[in-house]
């Protein structure tokens, strides 16, 4: 067991913040991947019902249900600006 | 049955092709051997010069934005004075693809503001973002030109260097400035256009409908618009960037970064050029009733 010297006490903290930083980049990504991936199934999903009831109106089901697939990203773009702003900045 | 075959000279074309793009990558691979924590510690600086006395943030510029702004601008411009000159009663190539997206989106305004003295305005302002967000992320996309790289020693100071062969050029909307910019103009005309309809008084009790109660969360869901607006294009266009470099230094290049940005870049930059220019106009006429 060496000595707490100065030195060792700042490379203990410099590893616990890269510690954190992983724990948290991990975490935010991770959980805020749900919601979208549920909410694009949902919009998907009720698409699919419309196109079999109208078959000739595809192209402008398809565009608008590109639209709200981009609304509903949304929320997962900021968790993944969080991570990227806990990891690479702070 | 018969498959159509490829020619020989596009058999030889896709072979060369192929030892290049192998040779590269197995280059690549011997010779990056940095881990990803050194080589890609520089990724979210950017480049600031600062004019004045202090450090506050009305004395710094962020000169990369203002140079690729003033480019595709010139780009766009280019374009259009090539088109200006030809027109005629039976349509070229280039004229025939400028007037069929004006009109879809033309289509798109008419549907949603019913109001004909207000629909022309609105038409021009978003197609107006609508031309520049997508010229700008596809810039930013799978082109590959000069890019700065910046690094911050210990006391502070950045050093910058210029790359003249690297990944991408900078997309001006992958600064947040910009994007900011723009959902602040969109906020700002949607309350002219109140206003304009309805008077101030109007426009000022439209904040306490339904109940005068609501009056704190109507102002709130009217400020977090803009930035919802604002965040949405960031985050796409600089994540993605991101993640493109962290992914391809993770596979050592074998991909080569402009095949992975043929999703984020192409794809994801046209879809969100639409939906910006698209809530913009819902933005706008959802104050013009009657």
């Amino acid at each position: 067991m060496e000595q707490l010297t100065p030195e060792v006490i700042s490379e203990l903290a410099k590893a616990i913040a890269v510690a954190g930083k992983a724990i948290g980049a991990g975490l935010a990504m991770g959980i805020g991947a749900i919601g979208p991936g549920i909410g694009e199934g949902n919009v998907g999903a009720h698409a699919m019902d419309a196109i079999a009831r109208q078959p000739e109106l595809t192209n402008v089901i398809t565009t608008r249900m590109i639209l709200a697939d981009a609304i509903a990203e949304t929320t997962g773009i900021y968790s993944l600006f969080i991570a990227f702003l806990i990891l690479f900045v702070l | 049955m018969s498959k159509k075959k490829m020619s020989t000279k596009a058999k030889i074309q896709l072979t060369i092709f192929l030892i290049v793009y192998i040779t590269v990558g197995l280059l690549n691979a011997k010779l990056m051997t940095a881990p990803p924590s050194e080589a890609l510690k520089n990724i979210a600086n950017r480049w600031i010069v600062q004019f004045g006395p202090t450090n506050a943030w009305y004395y710094r510029i962020n000169p990369m934005t203002v140079i690729m702004s003033f480019l595709v601008i010139i780009v766009i411009l280019a374009f259009a004075r090539s088109v200006h000159k030809e027109f005629s009663l039976i349509p070229s190539r280039k004229q025939a693809f400028a007037e069929s997206l004006m009109d879809f989106l033309y289509e798109i305004v008419e549907s949603s503001v019913p109001n004909e003295k207000y629909a022309r305005s609105i038409f021009k302002i978003s197609m107006t973002l609508f031309i520049y967000i997508a010229v700008s992320n596809l810039i930013g996309g799978f082109i590959p030109g000069i890019s700065a790289d910046v690094s911050i020693a210990e006391n502070g100071a950045r050093t910058v260097k210029f790359v003249l062969f690297s990944d991408t050029w900078f997309p001006p909307t992958g600064d947040l400035n910009t994007n900011l910019t723009y959902a602040v103009m969109v906020f700002i005309i949607s309350q002219y256009f109140a206003i304009k309809t309805k008077g101030v008084k109007g426009w000022l009790k439209g904040f306490l409908e339904p109940v005068a109660f609501m009056l704190p969360m109507n102002i709130v869901g009217e400020l977090a618009k803009p930035l919802s607006h604002a965040m949405r294009l960031f985050g796409n266009v600089t994540g993605g960037g991101i993640l493109v470099l962290v992914i391809s230094y993770l596979v050592k290049y074998m991909f080569l970064p402009p095949f992975l940005w043929a999703y984020f870049g192409i794809f994801s930059g046209l879809i969100q050029a639409f939906v910006f220019s698209t809530l913009a106009i819902a933005y706008m006429s959802s104050q013009i009733e009657g």
